[in-house]
């Protein structure tokens, strides 16, 4: 059976964008638009992967991933952050959240995520 | 083999980037991923790598010629590493402490060292090493 990524992003364009790419290698997507249903869906129904945009509404990204590594629930859950916020001070606050990868929205972006999701075991 | 200007030892992978406009820099963010995967780093401490290499690369833009960042591997002892550097000819005559300082206020978390060596024209080193007790996550 196909692994199940949540994809939590609060834009419609970029959630069906990064679905495609993920359901073209093989996994199934499920998407949460704000932080808070993030959570909930991964409490919930655990997925094998969490990717998580930093910029939501209500909660950002770094809070997500906190709550998530927090709980014994989820703290397994291997969590990528795609974010277009790329400088130093972002990649230290999403890595110190306990991200496992901190990836920024660019042309590499989505093989960068392939290279992590293989490297995570989640990809062969 | 030594990197002009670093201390230490160098091993593959060599590589380098221009940097002439701000496409560059993503290329740099990218090759620094790279080379840091060839080096058996973690993903987390690649994404640290690759956002140094991307602030230099910023950094190195803003002077307005065109740079060469080099990424390389580099090796001391049982020690495995990736430097990052770029000649800095604007820096000639500029307090070293005073560069430093600066360097390691922006860049000082990502990385495990950062060093200025030379004076014609100085070199901004940063080095992150694989497998000592702080930093890389991976094991060679």
């Amino acid at each position: 059976m196909a692994l199940e990524v949540l994809l939590v992003e609060d834009s419609k364009t970029q959630a069906a964008q990064l679905k495609e790419t993920l359901e073209s290698l093989g996994l199934r997507v499920r998407i949460a638009y704000d932080g808070p249903e993030g959570i909930r869906e991964a409490i919930e129904n655990p997925p094998a992967l969490v990717v998580l945009d930093v910029k939501l509404p209500s909660m950002d990204g770094f809070q997500v991933c906190r709550r998530l590594k927090r709980n014994p629930a989820t703290q397994d859950i291997p969590v990528i952050m795609l974010t277009e916020k790329a400088g130093p001070q972002a990649t230290m606050s999403g890595l110190r959240a306990g991200a496992d990868d901190y990836i920024p929205k660019d042309i590499f972006a989505s093989e960068h995520l392939i290279s992590t999701l293989q490297e995570l075991g989640l990809l062969e | 083999m030594t990197e002009k200007g670093g201390p230490y030892k160098l091993r593959p992978p060599i590589m380098m980037v221009k940097v002439e406009d701000t496409m560059d820099i993503m290329i740099v963010r990218d090759t620094a991923r790279r080379a840091a995967s060839l080096l058996g780093f973690t993903p987390a401490y690649r994404a640290q790598l690759a956002s140094a290499a991307a602030t230099l690369a910023e950094l190195v833009l803003k002077t307005g010629e065109a740079h060469t960042i080099h990424l390389n591997g580099i090796i001391e002892g049982v020690r495995i590493g990736l430097q990052i550097s770029s000649e800095t000819p604007w820096l000639a005559g500029v307090s070293a402490n005073n560069v430093l300082v600066a360097l390691r206020s922006k860049l000082g978390d990502l990385v495990d060292e950062i060093l200025l060596r030379g004076d014609d024209p100085p070199t901004i080193i940063m080095v992150m090493w694989l497998n000592s007790g702080g930093g890389g996550g991976g094991v060679s």
